[in-house]
């Protein structure tokens, strides 16, 4: 029994013996694949601050496609022909019973707009927390810079989001963004007018502040923001997007003069404005709206009145429209056209350009009654679409102000096609009844439903 | 009880082959011993009784043993017969017993704890052991978690798909986790084994780019060569489980390998050969010009039109046309699906040994393929089993095992371009012409892509390199026959490699749609666990009437993981490494983890009269928030044998006995749940971002656990001819850890584990065991079980959650009061606060299971079994006859029964989302079933016809014909009703979405002993 014993001691010796006490241990792991956000809450550097401001203008296309796809299919501009995604041709086109599913897909964009405007909240606080020293510090100028880009691109994002949540409204508060324990207390709802000013609020906040954050940004900016990448120049674009704002809440006094701080350029090429930039590096994004033409599966084609109701010789067709070699017929709706803004996947898409401003400042102008001026730059985008003069094309709309917003919202219906203002901008006005319906039982929503999520937070934790 | 501490090992029961030297003033006694049928019985356990240690006969059923010259009684003991006592006559040293087969398994050994184990009668749980024969004795399941399917009693077993490999679910006693599968832990010879799913990538962008985790793949029990199996001990739920501590909230899967017997050297080969069809197919249907719309509509009008009449795409109609003239119409499912798979399996072993050393070697290979062409499943499989006794006082067991299994499982299922085959299919209209032209497949105008290019072209293969290694050795300190103390270590390592292909080429109509044509992958997923105990274990009496077991332990369980892959898209022509591609993604994934628990166990024994056990467990984890944190899981049990009390006198009934138990266990986070990662992120190709990510680490996450009343009663009467075990269980698990949704406006969409509540099980479990023929000619005996399981959550501390993938019109829902697996869609109506909520309908959780299992055997040489299988009350969501209907494919999509409150409306249509009346009840599908889901005819080569042709080489020879799946009745319309799209998920299973079809198997079997 002895030599037993014996031998068990050692037995027992090299199973637990070398890492003896490991044997009861386990590891406190520390995440193997990827940093923590705490690394970056306090204390960032400067490497860290430089990039979640890079990673914040990489979220600004996030939610992208279904922002587009959704309101252009609800705005009849364009259908998703998915044969694997019938909600696309049944849901999201009112034709299924109940409406919209409390779980509906067509919410996809409002994580991803709600995720970049806590990026940003987060950029901004990481920034105010860091205590990186010189010459890595922050001067007072650097850290306006990087207030001002926040809030410019949580506007932007939030009035995305307003634009489909509509009466919906939005939150307008979270107690605190970047402390984990108080994600969970989002502040209510705002209506859509309170949610509209919130979003003016912070515009012209950012606007302020960009007045005083020097001549550079000291994060980089994308190439995409090429001629907008400097505070002086940002601020436009803020002012473009507040221009925006004034028109959804039909301010036209406002409009005008938030236009006029603007890079609206009455006389200068149409494309001007950022754009978001695609590539097809591992890690970046490539473009969603791109698709090859003739596709079977999930084709997004142009809804046949685009190119019916279209002027004849109007080149904004041409360029936005490519006809299929085979019509797609599916689930009631017959596809025709190809929607081809993009010819490749890496083609950059435009944020907000001069053709937008030059539609807005006509429109203020009509509001405002000084329809000669408004005829004068409607022209500007009418021939440079290959038509005549209003003059000569529709002589009856000029000094006609109810014809003159026809004019408006088709030449808008057309310069900014499938990119998020058709539906908008038929809700402005409301005719949402004009909208064609090419099936039985389809109809219009004049918004989305807010997400199944934020009802059932609410429902448990009464505000 | 005397002899059960020989039985902690079933293996090692044949090797403790000495007597203790105190035996001084000793007589020898000896014998033979024999079944009832005659034939010798070696390996058979003699010891006196009362006493820990005995003898074993031999090859030839002989023994011989020493006892002291008091002694009154031997006891006979083997695994498969009823123990017999026998009393030792004073005047002769001779002594022959004959042991009765134990038809009902009362004998059997099951497992208690992490070394010790208890026999059936004793057992305070019902704990249910599948032996060899039982899984894959009649016939041939594809793997060893579909042979348990209609076997296991309070277990819901489901094949999620049919593509060759596996893919099997099994929930025991209901859901017990909702943050990932519920699946049981598999331990083989005590080595914890992976049951992952290693993704593929079959489900990303370039592929199906149905998201992540929708890459179907096989789980990794289907590795496991079911031949190698002796048998299965299944503890269920917490009360059985406890020892197992947090691995065990969904029950523990035991599984035992074949080991050599001491004795003659016996080779055995096998044979099976069989074939593989579809259970069913849905078919397609014909088009026509023939108005079946009120306003005169035609098929085409409603399917390539608008509705309206005469709007019909003329250039399909054309097509259509066309075809029908020249006579080619096609039934696609069939070409697709249609085929015959062939089966193959081999097997060959090679055991024996003498009283020191045994041993067993067996090699196997299985090869089938699918009944859709280019898929399959192969496994090869070597096992070395062996066994020796070092010296009196300590023995050695090992087993190694290397597996190698491949499957090719094409693309089936969810999938968002096009190129799933059944999606395809219910697109393709019969008019379609998709066969190649001069070699080169057409382009599908219905869908992403020919899908009898994907079937062809594609590549969807995963092969697996796997070594399992078991250690255990048992150390004696004390061995006198009134106590014994020994050390049980034991241990092992499960590592695996599985190598992922998938493979678009450039040319496929998919690809060419794409910017940067062809697409492949290749990932390696790599495994090691590894896993020790060390445990004492003591066995004393107490006055000589009590037996008690005491065993104090730790584990330790160590998990390393390195997933990993390079994906090509945009690839040269024919050229598949992405090496070459335009566009190239790497991705490394490193997961780790260890836990370690500490156990205490007492159990005592009271003449077989009154058993019970107490134990506790400690663990911690560095999965949990706090990584020092012990977690205890206590557990206890109490099992009364009321007929073995002297008081009991009513002679039919042989055994009553009433049993109770209860216990803990936990569930541990899964990897990565306490963290919250910056994600990095790209622009301008070059700029390097970080980014907060969509969703947060949970930093003081703590495992759930769960609890388990188990009551039971078993009853045996007329020497168990009929046997009765009767269980209720309720089982709690508390703090379910699931995703916690926040509200999305916060732009963090969920806490990734979050304490979100509660969910009862509860359930009844019966068994009725009968042998109502018992002749030399003729015999019969059955079983029918009967189980039902309810879950509720009975505390939520989230709102309504959806759970689970799933789509819009039918999916899971964590409602208070509700079962997990309840499916909830529209109509969508305000509830009392006026917030809108879905419908609730009925669950995918079967209302109860029946399983009837019967075994003849006839004329001395036949045998015949089957096995029914019921499952009731549980429903799918379906949503593939929504894509038949809209593709115009639904076989009676032309008949006009007005439904869904319609009038004249063929069924195409009346069945559309757009019909205002059709809600998510058509979707939600009633999948109940019955199944025969076993049969097989044997016959057993006379011996003495064998001896005349081939002397004494051949020692048996039996051959059959058997089959799985052979019938099934159900009203489903789908494929078959047992399905999951989503694989392995605890809830947001049962969805039928474009499947691969269920297959039946039939086989023909040769076995041959030499």
């Amino acid at each position: 029994m002895k030599r037993s014993v014996k031998n068990t001691v050692l037995l027992l010796a090299l199973t637990f013996g070398n890492g003896g006490c490991s044997f009861f241990n386990v590891d406190d792991t520390v995440d193997p694949n990827s940093p923590a956000v705490e690394s970056v809450l306090t204390n960032a550097s400067r490497a860290q601050l430089n990039q979640l401001g890079i990673g914040v203008q990489s979220a600004t296309r996030n939610g992208l496609s279904n922002y587009y796809l959704v309101s252009g299919s609800i705005g009849r501009e364009v259908y998703n022909l998915a044969s694997t995604e019938l909600t696309w041709t049944t849901e999201l086109l009112g034709s299924m019973s109940g409406g919209l599913s409390p779980t509906t897909l067509f919410n996809g964009h409002y994580a991803d707009f709600s995720q970049t405007r806590r990026r940003a909240e987060i950029f901004l606080r990481s920034a105010e927390q860091s205590n990186a020293t010189a010459p890595d510090a922050l001067t007072e100028a650097q850290k306006q810079g990087i207030r001002g880009f926040s809030n410019t691109v949580k506007a932007f994002v939030m009035l995305n989001t307003l634009n489909m949540q509509y009466q919906n409204g939005i939150r307008l508060t979270f107690s605190d963004l970047a402390t984990p324990g108080d994600l969970l207390k989002p502040g209510p709802f705002g209506t859509y007018e309170a949610s509209l000013a919130a979003i003016k609020g912070l515009l012209d906040e950012g606007a302020a502040q960009l007045s005083t954050a020097g001549d550079d940004f000291a994060f980089p900016v994308s190439v995409g923001y090429a001629g907008f990448n400097k505070p002086a120049t940002y601020r436009k674009f803020n002012r473009a997007v507040a221009a925006r704002v004034a028109m959804y809440q039909q301010d036209w006094v406002g409009m005008l003069s938030v236009l006029d701080e603007s890079f609206l350029d009455r006389n200068g090429p149409l494309t001007t404005g950022p754009v978001y930039t695609f590539s097809t590096t591992a890690g970046d994004l490539v473009n969603p709206l791109f698709q090859a033409l003739n596709t079977t599966n999930s084709p997004v084609v142009a809804q046949n009145a685009f190119v019916s109701d279209a002027e004849p010789g109007d080149t904004r067709v041409a360029r936005k429209v490519t006809r299929r070699t085979t019509p797609r017929t599916f689930n009631g709706l017959n596809g025709v056209y190809d929607a081809s803004l993009y010819a490749t996947n890496t083609d950059p898409v435009s944020i907000l350009r001069n053709e937008e401003l030059i539609l807005m400042y006509a429109e203020a102008k009509i509001q405002t009654g000084q329809l000669a001026e408004a005829v004068t730059v409607l022209n500007r985008v009418r021939t440079s679409a290959g038509l005549q003069p209003l003059a000569i094309a529709k002589p009856a709309v000029i000094g006609n102000k109810d014809a003159l917003i026809d004019e408006l919202l088709n030449q808008r219906r057309y310069s900014l096609w499938y990119e998020g203002h058709r539906w908008f901008d038929v809700r402005r006005y409301n005719r949402l009844d004009q909208l064609p319906n090419d099936a039985p039982n389809q109809r219009v929503y004049d918004q989305l439903i807010r997400p199944f999520a934020e009802v059932q937070w609410d429902a448990k934790n009464p505000q | 009880m005397s002899s059960f501490l020989s039985k902690l090992y079933p293996s090692l029961t044949l090797s403790l082959l000495w007597i203790s030297p105190v035996l001084a003033q000793d007589r020898t006694l000896s014998g033979k011993v024999t079944a009832t049928d005659g034939s010798l019985l070696p390996g058979v356990n003699v010891v006196v009784k009362g006493f820990v240690s005995g003898g074993v006969s031999d090859a030839n059923g002989s023994y011989s043993i020493r006892v002291p010259a008091s002694a009154p009684t031997l006891v006979f003991s083997f695994i498969g017969y009823l123990t017999q006592e026998v009393n030792i006559p004073p005047s002769s040293d001779l002594l022959n017993a004959t042991l009765v087969e134990d038809v009902q398994n009362l004998e059997e050994v099951i497992v208690t704890g992490l070394a010790t184990s208890i026999k059936r009668s004793n057992a305070a749980n019902a704990v249910t052991r599948l032996s060899a024969d039982e899984l894959v004795g009649a016939t041939r399941p594809a793997t060893l978690d579909a042979a348990m399917s209609g076997k296991l009693i309070g277990a819901n077993i489901q094949q999620n798909n049919g593509a060759p490999g596996g893919g099997v679910s099994i929930k025991l006693r209901g859901i017990s986790s909702i943050n990932g599968t519920s699946e049981p832990l598999y331990v083989i010879d005590g080595v914890f084994a992976n049951n992952a799913q290693f993704a593929n990538g079959a489900g990303a962008g370039p592929f199906t780019g149905a998201g992540a985790g929708q890459d179907q793949a096989p789980n990794r029990i289907s590795d496991l060569n079911p031949a190698d199996v002796e048998s299965i001990d299944v503890l269920k739920g917490p009360s059985a489980a406890a020892i197992y501590g947090t691995r065990a909230n969904a029950g523990v899967v035991i599984i035992t390998t074949k080991r050599g017997k001491a004795g003659k050297t016996r080779v055995s080969f096998g044979q099976d050969v069989g074939f593989a069809s579809a259970i069913r197919l849905q078919g397609s249907s014909n088009w026509s010009l023939d108005p079946v719309g009120p306003e005169g509509q035609n098929k085409f009008d409603y399917v390539f039109g608008n509705g309206q009449p005469g709007s019909g795409n003329p250039a399909e109609v054309a097509l259509w046309q066309e075809a029908s003239s020249e006579g080619k119409i096609y039934d696609y499912e069939k070409i697709i699906y249609g085929h015959v798979g062939v089966i193959s399996n081999t097997r060959l072993s090679v055991s024996g040994g003498n009283e020191k050393t045994r041993f067993y070697l067996a090699a196997g290979r299985n090869d089938e393929t699918g009944i859709q062409q280019k898929t399959g499943f192969q496994r090869n499989s070597i096992r070395v089993n062996i066994d020796h006794q070092l010296a009196k006082w300590i023995d050695v067991s090992v087993g190694s095992n290397y597996l190698r299994t491949g499957a090719q499982r094409s693309f089936s299922g969810n999938d968002n371009r096009g190129v799933s085959i059944g999606y395809s299919l219910a697109y393709t209209p019969n008019y379609a012409q998709l066969f190649p032209v001069n070699g080169v497949y057409p382009n599908s105008r219905y869908t992403g892509d020919n899908p009898l290019a994907i079937a062809d072209r594609t590549i969807n293969d995963e092969q697996t390199n796997r070594f399992v290694q078991s250690f255990s050795s048992n150390i004696y300190f004390l061995q006198q026959p009134n106590r014994t103390l020994k050390l049980a270590l034991a241990g092992g390592v499960d590592y695996l490699n599985t190598e992922g292909e998938v493979y678009f080429p450039e040319d496929l109509q998919s690809q060419r749609q794409r910017a940067t044509p062809g697409a492949s992958r290749f990932s390696k997923s790599r495994s090691a666990n590894t896993n020790l105990q060390a445990f004492l274990i003591y066995n004393w009496k107490i006055g000589g009437k009590v037996d008690l077991t005491s065993q104090a332990g730790t584990v330790r369980l160590v998990t390393d993981n390195d997933l990993s892959y390079i994906q090509g898209e945009g690839l040269l022509p024919g050229q598949k490494n992405p090496n070459n591609a335009g566009v190239r993604t790497a991705s490394e994934t490193f997961q780790s983890w260890q836990d370690v628990g500490l156990v205490a166990q007492q159990e005592a024994n009271f003449e077989d009269k009154i058993i019970g056990t107490l134990g506790i467990r400690f663990d911690k984890s560095s999965l949990n928030g706090n990584h020092q944190q012990w977690y205890p899981f206590p557990r206890a049990s109490l099992a009364v044998n009321v007929a073995n009390f002297g008081f009991w006198s009513f002679a039919p009934v042989n055994q009553l006995k009433l049993r109770g138990a209860y216990g803990q266990t936990g569930g541990v986070p899964v990897f990565g749940n306490t963290f919250t990662p910056l994600v990095t992120t790209l622009i301008d190709g070059r700029l390097l971002g970080t980014q907060a990510p969509a969703t947060v680490g949970n930093p003081n996450i703590e495992p759930e656990t769960a609890q388990e009343v188990e009551l039971g009663v078993d009853v045996g009467l007329w020497r168990n001819k009929v046997t009765l075990e009767a269980t209720i269980y309720d089982k709690t698990v508390f703090n379910l850890l699931n995703p916690y949704t926040l509200s999305s406006g916060s732009g963090v969409t969920q806490y990734n584990a979050y304490p979100v509540g509660d969910l009862q099980n509860r359930g009844v479990e019966l068994g009725i065991g009968f042998t109502p023929v018992e002749r030399t000619r003729f015999a019969w005996t059955a079983q029918v079980q009967y189980w039902a399981n309810r879950s509720k959550i009975t505390r939520l501390e989230i709102p309504n959650t959806v759970v689970g993938p799933g789509f819009a019109w039918a999916r899971n829902q964590l409602r208070l009061g509700e079962s997990p697996n309840r499916w909830y869609g529209t109509p969508n109506v305000p509830d009392a606060d006026g917030i809108v909520q879905a419908t609730g309908y009925e669950t995918s959780q079967p209302r109860y299971q029946i399983s009837f299992s019967n075994q003849f055997r006839f004329f001395k040489n036949f045998e015949f079994s089957f096995l029914l299988h019921t499952s009731q009350g549980n429903f799918n969501g379906n949503v593939t006859t929504r894509h038949k209907d809209t593709g115009g494919t639904s076989v009676d999509w032309s008949s006009v029964e007005n439904l869904w409150e319609t009038v004249g409306v063929p069924n195409g249509m009346a069945r559309r989302a757009s019909n205002p009346n059709v809600t998510t009840r058509m979707y939600i599908q009633d999948a109940s079933y019955v199944r025969l889901r076993e049969t097989a005819l044997y016959y057993t080569v006379p011996a003495a016809f064998l001896s005349s042709l081939f002397g004494k080489v051949v020692s048996s020879v039996r051959i059959g014909a058997s089959a799985v799946n052979l019938l099934t009745f159900t009203d489903y319309q789908g494929y078959d009703p047992e399905v999951s799209n989503f694989g392995n998920q605890s809830v947001g299973s049962n969805v039928d979405n474009a499947v691969f079809p269920n297959s039946k198997r039939i086989f023909f079997h040769l076995a041959v002993d030499f």
